[in-house]
């Protein structure tokens, strides 16, 4: 299996869309706000679904929210 | 915090609450001699560990209830049971090993046992599941 690591730009992706809030987002891609707070520090890998569904939220393509690193 | 790790706190504590009630009316009562003998007895015990159990159930279910559940605390929910399965391996151990040992020389174990082990059993079973949820919680926060 991959040695990679999964990083996003929850954060930065946040505060381009007016500083929206951690539970605004956790709202809006249907997950609590635990789970955004894991995620923005690197502690969570979402499934794919909940990743679009983050991606949505911003109006971006999901490679723009989650890279991954070999 | 999460809401289901609020629950699995009170489920926690409300299970633990229990057990050290149950624990101290059936020391107090008079142990398993009293138990065997007097129906009294017996039903306040059973009443202590079926609406202990009933109230455990119906709190962590309000407190999931409460809160929104997604694809994380289902994880660690999923997860939950390997801690669950080892505390109840571990009490069937205890009760084995500790039962042959007193009754070795007998070589007859008291039926009431049976209701005994039983009912720590699930005791221990509910709070393995509120301490596997705990579990998951701190590992995910410390190491992802």
């Amino acid at each position: 299996m991959g040695s990679g690591r999964i990083r996003n730009n929850i954060r930065r992706l946040r505060f381009d869309h007016g500083e929206m809030t951690q539970e605004e987002l956790a709202a809006r891609a249907g997950c609590t706000r635990q789970t955004i707070i894991a995620l923005e520090q690197g502690k969570y890998v979402p499934s794919i679904e909940l990743a679009f569904r983050i991606a949505r939220v911003f109006g971006v393509n999901v490679e723009e929210v989650f890279q991954y690193e070999e | 915090m999460a809401p289901m790790q609020k629950s699995a706190w009170w489920g926690l504590g409300t299970g633990l609450a229990f057990a050290i009630a149950f624990t101290l009316v059936f020391i107090l009562k008079g142990g398993i001699a009293t138990f065997y003998a007097d129906q009294n007895f017996r039903i306040i015990i059973d009443s202590l560990w079926i609406g202990g159990l009933l109230a455990n159930l119906v709190i962590v279910n309000l407190a999931l209830r409460a809160g929104r559940v997604d694809e994380r605390d289902k994880l660690i929910l999923d997860r939950a049971p390997r801690i669950q399965w080892l505390a109840v391996v571990f009490t069937l151990v205890a009760w084995t090993v500790s039962l042959t040992e007193v009754y070795h020389d007998t070589g007859l174990v008291p039926a009431v046992f049976l209701y005994v082990i039983f009912m720590s059993v699930l005791v221990v079973s509910t709070l393995a599941q509120c301490l596997g949820i705990l579990i998951g919680y701190w590992r995910m926060d410390r190491n992802g």
